[in-house]
């Protein structure tokens, strides 16, 4: 960064201090949007007098997601080597009852229908069928299984997601002669709108872009229930542009979840279908960030119109970056580019990460969510490898 | 393109003119008629067909919005009557089952007449059911599957 790191030496906090202050019902809690406008009026050195604690959050679509389940054994017990749920083929390539929904799966038959879906409705209490088949064995002799399975019957369900939480992602649009029905949603053709997907100023890895206080074993919000940052995402990468804000202008770091899926909330964990493309899930996910210091407190004060994104062409196999744009003007819901007004999407609901943002708020303001420092940090540098095509 | 449309469209409106939305329910006898044909050429009305479900000898629904000069829509009707078609005029073609949206708004770029549309405050979607002309693009943009098309008349 260009000003380089502002750090005052008599305004520092440690995690221990803000805790006791979360204890005590002390601490002063803001969501991400409300420190974002204090800034417009206060230095960081008083945002960090006087902020303690700075919730984000984000509700988008996220396919690296799923959830493993233990379905208990049968008597006599199987070995699970292919199965089913509600028809959705689920991985059965770990232990004789331990499966994993993964959520784009799909129904054979019905493609709007898949992992995401089952997920939801074992979430929400719903039954499930079961259909197994396993070729047995002198300790597993059951060849074949059909039953039902709920919420209230299965050992665990533990949702694990390889990647959420995108710290950025390009904006969309599709200069081709037809329309594009993409995971970015349907691009109409001629560059008729432009689709992005982001919390901007809400969303958690814009507000610590440097990943100082987000790391392994931070507790987070995941669902609805509490949840914990288990590793970085994959395709996590740090060798990204950053503008003078410090904000990578895009993909870059990501995290890797996992929390009781059993007590998670169906509000918050929602099955979707992207037309011709296939099943996802919207994944509620906040993190509450510690203002330990003015440089948080810096970070924590960014604005929509401070972070900005690439724009990509979808109808261009090779995706070529056509300019940049910030999020303020994108969620203004139109844009002026090339000279052509075009129409804007959202594929996250801000709506629903400030409904988020705002129930971590009253969790920490009430001290029953204590915020966590990593068990360890996120690597300083990573770059990501492409798949080599070799015959 | 659209503004272009627009602009034309508010400028015939300006002396008598009428714009109906309706579906138009033929007799299995009619299928085979060349009945818009028929509206156009002899009665100088527009047709925009928004849905069509006919299948040769059963009976078919046509979803249009006819437009023209009063007295000519008049005569279109009475024209369509006496060929037994059914006119309802149509009170709402898409069905938005709002209560579980989650106010992502995909669908409202999509939306060229503006029936869909973000609230800037509150982040909301909003729907104002009289802007819909029922293009339908809504249907595969809405990741929920939240919109359907409905035939429903008065």
């Amino acid at each position: 960064m260009s000003e380089g790191p502002i750090i005052c030496q008599d305004m520092q906090k440690s995690y221990q201090e803000i805790n006791e202050k979360i204890k005590a019902g002390e601490a002063v809690v803001l969501t991400a949007e409300e420190v974002s406008r204090m800034g417009k009026e206060l230095s960081p050195a008083e945002i960090a007098k006087k902020v303690d604690v700075v919730t984000t959050a984000t509700f988008g679509p996220m396919c690296s997601s799923g959830m493993f389940i233990n379905v208990g054994h049968p008597s006599p017990p199987i070995r699970m080597e292919k199965a089913t749920l509600n028809g959705v083929p689920v991985f059965t390539g770990i232990a004789a009852v331990d499966l994993y929904i993964g959520a784009t799966e799909s129904h054979p038959e019905n493609p709007a229908y898949g992992g995401a879906h089952v997920i939801e409705e074992l979430i929400s209490g719903k039954d499930v069928e079961l259909v197994a088949h396993a070729k047995g064995t002198d300790c597993y002799p059951r060849k074949d299984i059909r039953t039902t399975i709920n919420r209230e019957r299965l050992n665990e369900m533990v949702m694990f997601n390889p990647r959420n939480a995108y710290q950025n992602y390009p904006a969309a649009v599709n200069s081709s002669g037809r329309i594009k029905y993409t995971y970015m949603g349907s691009l109409l053709p001629r560059m008729g709108n432009i689709n992005y997907s982001t919390s901007g100023e809400l969303s958690p890895l814009l507000n610590d872009p440097g990943m100082r206080t987000i790391g392994i074993g931070t507790r987070i919000f995941l669902g609805g229930t509490t949840g914990y940052v288990s590793w970085y995402g994959t395709q996590f990468r740090t060798d990204v542009e950053v503008n003078e804000f410090g904000i990578p202008v895009s993909n870059a770091a990501t995290l890797a979840v996992i929390g009781d899926a059993r007590k998670m909330d169906p509000s918050f964990i929602r099955a979707a279908y992207y037309e011709r493309y296939g099943v996802s899930i919207f994944i509620g996910i906040g993190i509450p960030i510690p203002v330990l210091d003015e440089e948080m407190a810096l970070r924590v004060m960014i604005r929509n119109d401070q972070i900005n994104t690439r724009i990509v062409d979808y109808g261009d196999p090779d995706k070529p970056e056509l300019g940049r744009i910030t999020y303020e003007s994108l969620m203004s819901g139109e844009i002026e580019f090339n000279g052509k007004r075009i129409r804007t999407s959202s594929l996250s609901s801000i709506f629903k990460a400030r409904e988020i943002a705002s129930i971590l708020k009253k969790e920490v303001a009430s001290g029953r969510f204590l915020i966590s420092e990593p068990v360890e940090m996120f690597p300083r540098e990573k770059s990501l490898n492409s798949l080599e095509v070799r015959e | 393109m659209t503004g272009n449309r627009k602009g034309k469209e508010q400028k015939r409106f300006t002396m008598q003119q009428t714009r109906k939305r309706m579906v138009l329910r033929f007799p299995a006898e009619t299928v085979n008629e060349p009945i818009t044909y028929t509206l156009i050429r002899n009665y100088d009305v527009m047709i925009n067909i928004l849905n069509a479900d006919i299948t040769h000898g059963k009976e078919g629904n046509l979803l249009i919005e006819i437009s023209g000069e009063k007295e000519n829509v008049s005569a279109a009707m009475v024209y369509l009557e006496k060929k037994q078609v059914d006119i309802s005029p149509v009170v709402k073609t898409i069905l938005f089952n709002e209560h579980a949206c989650i106010h992502c708004g995909a669908c409202s770029s999509v939306c060229f007449p503006g029936a869909l549309e973000m609230d800037p405050g509150s982040r909301q979607l909003q729907f104002t059911p009289e802007k819909c002309v029922a293009c339908e693009l809504c249907i595969r943009a809405c990741p929920l599957q939240l919109f359907e098309l409905n035939f429903g008349v008065n």
